[in-house]
């Protein structure tokens, strides 16, 4: 691609803004410059250079659009705050809009409430037009548009993973606990990230526990064919693919018939589910609603259906909320019933729920490992010290990005502390019979 | 020195304040046509869940900034809410509303003293925090960063408005309350454009000018986020 058909893109893209939706526009023409966003953002925190300023990030795309779409940006230039685009300046932009997790923290703290990953996401959608999307994160992309997860998974390894995993619950409780899969007219359909049967599966075994005791081994189910609820669209800003990879979630609950599509502790894809796909009507009127497992577990927790033997988790927890599931979904006290049932000593970490810290691999970069030096050292800085505050020996978070971010996290600074899923305790600690887990280390 | 005058006493604050009412009202409807999806920031419901009462929690109070800089939030509450009560103050010099307010049960003294007693107040705590606000942009590296030529010029001219208004106040050359109320009278009137006694007084021009400055510029810099916090807060909390 040329130079010049490059800019004529990038620019149209940008002039494409004053068109909608109204946050975009709203936010090229509201920031009063206060620098709040640039003290609440976990990047900035980590270290204060300019590149790393939200405010600045927005105004990369800022300036561009005042160039062309504003008065003042057209009579007096960069007198105004505006700039032509440089097509040298891409490869810039690769770094820097690759160097925002998306938490949407400075949305919390804004003055005007604006929401930089908006227009982290913009930029990223610019860069994916012009296929400049990081390779790391474009193979992601690929591998699930293609297989349906982001593993590359087939439904064969999937099966004997499930397998497995029954297996072991054979081996931890003395008797048979079913997970089903690919049962049509089941009530549930269980979407988990697939890390959650593959890498961490105790989250999907703690499931498991739960429908087994109350005796609804057969009212849910997973599938075969869609076992990883993960979009990268959404962090590469490219909405055909985000769509693309949702439609086939859809038409898989709707042909199981489930009633429920039981999301798993995936902050992006519940809030994809919930807060795009359904809130938004993109397929129309749907069939099913969409509940989060931790939202339907604390709820039978509440109800009084389980008994825990909570010193099969002594060590100190606390519990990292997840951008995606806290600021983004309100989900913020269901995951802490679930680990005060299940653990003897849970704490908090501060501030948490709506206003944590992200972890430092939000917006998909918790997949990059050609960043990873920036993860550790920048954007994981913050979250680094509020763990270390809390002295917890297991940080228990809802999502595969942060625990793989946290778990780096802690091996590159020497802490001895485990990452797990929610779930994942109550696996440990959740009576059947009278007994709990005659637990294996899965590590 | 007449045209002048008239340039800027006359031709200055009509297209000032039609400029700001059509330039107000193209960006709130531009901004209203838009599609906007939701886009839900939580905990959303602090405000008992409705949108609306939020904006105007966030605007009255600025709710969030409190929690994100503190520090940022005293200077610039403090800076809103005294720019609030001087226009307000203001309307006294474009009307006679001293009628108004001693049906209201104020005395002639207590009005006078109100304005001499707060509004000079009003005038020093205003430039204070302006002063503050000029030092925090530029002492601190994450604003200074991000700072522009623009938001520095926003803040030089409110100052100028500030400054120039305090000499009339403090200064030996105070206005005249009856010719300003007259000018105003005519101007709302569309009458009398000529031979303006209360334009005679060059502090007076200025600031005046400075001001109705500000107001022309207000849809189109940075200052806009008068009109954009209504709509932004409302994004997030639907």
């Amino acid at each position: 691609m040329s130079d010049t058909n490059v800019k004529e893109k990038v620019v149209n893209a940008i002039k494409a803004i004053k068109n909608g939706p109204r946050a975009g526009r709203l936010y090229m023409e509201t920031c009063a410059k206060c620098g709040t966003c640039a003290s609440v953002c976990p990047i900035y925190h980590g270290k204060s250079e300019k590149r790393y300023n939200p405010a600045e990030r927005t105004d990369l795309i800022r300036r561009i659009y005042r160039k062309y779409c504003t008065i003042t940006g057209r009579l007096f230039g960069k007198w105004a705050g505006a700039e032509d685009f440089n097509p040298e300046d891409i490869e810039e932009w690769r770094s820097i809009f690759y160097e925002c997790t998306g938490c949407r923290r400075c949305a919390t703290y804004c003055p005007f409430g604006i929401d930089h990953s908006v227009m982290t996401r913009k930029g990223r959608a610019i860069l994916d037009m012009l296929g400049k999307t990081p390779d790391t994160m474009q193979k992601v992309v690929d591998i699930s548009l293609e297989t349906g997860n982001t593993d590359g998974a087939n439904d064969v390894a999937f099966k004997a993973a499930i397998e497995f995993l029954e297996e072991e619950m054979e081996e931890e409780h003395g008797i048979p606990i079913k997970i089903p899969v690919d049962v049509e007219g089941a009530d549930y359909f269980y979407v988990p990230p697939s890390g959650d049967v593959l890498v961490n599966p105790e989250a999907t075994m703690g499931l498991a526990k739960v429908f087994h005791i109350l005796g609804m081994a057969d009212k849910w189910t997973m599938s075969s064919k869609c076992f990883d609820g993960a979009n990268y669209g959404l962090f590469t800003g490219n909405d055909g693919d985000m769509k693309k990879d949702n439609e086939l979630y859809v038409q898989e609950a709707k042909d199981l018939k489930c009633k429920t599509m039981l999301m798993g502790e995936c902050g992006h894809a519940y809030r994809i589910m919930k807060m795009m796909m359904e809130k938004t009507g993109w397929w129309g009127e749907l069939p099913f609603k969409v509940e989060n497992c931790m939202e339907w577990t604390a709820d039978r927790i509440k109800e009084g259906h389980f008994e825990f033997d909570k010193s099969k988790n002594p060590q100190p927890v606390t519990y990292h909320d997840p951008c995606n599931f806290g600021r983004s979904c309100g989900i913020t006290e269901d995951p802490r019933v679930i680990l005060q049932a299940a653990c003897a000593d849970f704490r908090e970490m501060y501030p948490n729920r709506g206003e944590n810290w992200c972890c430092g691999g939000g917006g998909g970069l918790s997949a990059m490992d050609d960043i990873i030096e920036f993860r550790m050292e920048v954007s994981g800085v913050k979250k680094l010290e509020q763990v270390r505050d809390t002295g917890a020996k297991y940080i228990a978070t809802a999502c595969s990005n942060c625990k793989r971010q946290l778990t780096q996290l802690m091996e590159h600074h020497d802490e001895e502390i485990d990452v797990g899923g929610v779930h994942d305790m109550l696996s440990r600690s959740i009576l059947i019979n009278g007994k709990a887990a005659d637990r294996k280390e899965y590590v | 020195m007449e045209s002048l005058r008239f340039l800027f006493g006359v031709i200055l604050p009509y297209v000032a304040v039609i400029v700001f009412l059509l330039g107000m009202i193209w960006r709130f409807l531009t901004w209203k046509k838009l599609a906007s999806p939701p886009m839900t920031l939580f905990p959303a419901s602090t405000s008992g869940g409705s949108p609306t009462l939020n904006t105007i929690k966030e605007s009255v109070f600025f709710s969030s900034l409190f929690k994100g800089d503190r520090l940022l939030w005293i200077i610039a509450w403090i800076f809103h809410l005294v720019l609030v009560l001087i226009i307000l103050g203001h309307l006294r010099v474009f009307t006679n509303i001293d009628q108004l307010l001693m049906s209201l049960g104020m005395s002639e003294d207590a009005i006078l003293a109100m304005s001499t007693g707060a509004g000079g107040a009003a005038g020093v705590i205003i430039l204070a925090a302006t002063v503050l606000l000029l030092v925090r942009r530029l002492a601190i590296p994450r604003v200074r960063e991000i700072t522009g030529f623009a938001d520095y010029l926003a803040l030089l001219l409110i100052g100028a408005i500030i400054i120039t208004g305090n000499i009339m106040r403090f200064g030996p050359e105070h206005f005249d309350l009856v010719l300003t109320r007259e000018y105003f009278a005519d101007l709302a009137t569309f009458r009398n454009f000529t031979d303006i006694a209360a334009l005679q007084n060059g502090t007076f021009v200025l600031h005046m000018s400075l001001a109705f400055l500000l107001i022309m510029c207000m849809p189109f810099s940075k200052l806009l986020h008068f009109g954009g916090i209504f709509f932004t807060h409302q994004l997030i909390r639907k």
